[in-house]
């Protein structure tokens, strides 16, 4: 088994039920295809770089599972053919993965970064400041 | 000599941030950690310019690429609405 993390961006304007349902059913995919979801974290509602399908904004999620090469196209599928995810991606952590070993790496949460810029609530412009450090530092050279 | 010595002046110590600070990750996830690495026009900041080792700017361009495939980080500015 290998141990995977999908990072997927699901559409702002759904329900709240309509969110929780997509979720759902990705999990369940997970879990149909003899996989095994380890964590499932919500990363909260963030501005996109650019916009994608229209939209500007979006509900990013972290979800880390293991399980085996069929069961990451059977979930790439899925979210391709899914019109609330707008975006994901799949990244291999590691290549062998024990999950009776679960409970122990389940107790190490995975980081979220916190990005307030980014958040839409404050949403203010900020990204340019940061661009303007980037630009500073280029200068200086 | 003298060109030479002038040239020196103005050369300044760079050293690789993330092998300073060990508890510095790089991540795909992390924009904000990844945004001081770009320009802001999106664009990967050479090594030359950031200082970073062969070794963590390998890794942090896959990161920034990772993080512009999911919308944390822009392609490119000129064409945004």
């Amino acid at each position: 088994m290998r141990k995977y993390e999908t990072f997927f961006i699901i559409d702002p304007d759904l329900t709240e039920e309509a969110y929780n349902l997509a979720g759902e059913k990705l999990k369940g995919i997970v879990n149909g295809n003899g996989g095994v979801v380890l964590t499932y974290v919500p990363w909260g509602k963030k501005k996109l770089a650019y916009p994608v399908k229209k939209r500007t904004q979006g509900l990013y999620i972290l979800m880390e599972y293991c399980g085996g090469a069929a069961l990451v196209a059977e979930l790439e599928r899925n979210m391709r053919l899914d019109e609330r995810v707008l975006k994901f991606i799949t990244v291999k952590l590691e290549d062998r993965f024990d999950p009776e070993k679960e409970e122990v790496d389940e107790a190490v949460t995975p980081t979220v970064f916190d990005e307030d810029e980014d958040v839409v609530e404050s949403e203010t412009g900020a990204t340019d400041e940061y661009e303007a450090q980037a630009g500073a530092e280029l200068a200086e050279e | 000599m003298v060109l030479r010595r002038k040239r020196r002046t103005f050369q300044r110590r760079k050293v690789c941030r993330f092998c300073v600070d060990n508890e510095l990750q790089i991540d795909y996830k992390d924009g904000k950690t990844l945004r001081y690495f770009v320009t802001e026009r999106g664009k990967i900041v050479p090594r030359r310019i950031s200082g970073n080792c062969a070794k963590h700017q390998r890794v942090l361009t896959t990161a920034i690429k990772r993080a512009r495939q999911i919308a944390l980080l822009p392609y490119t500015t000129i064409h945004t609405v």
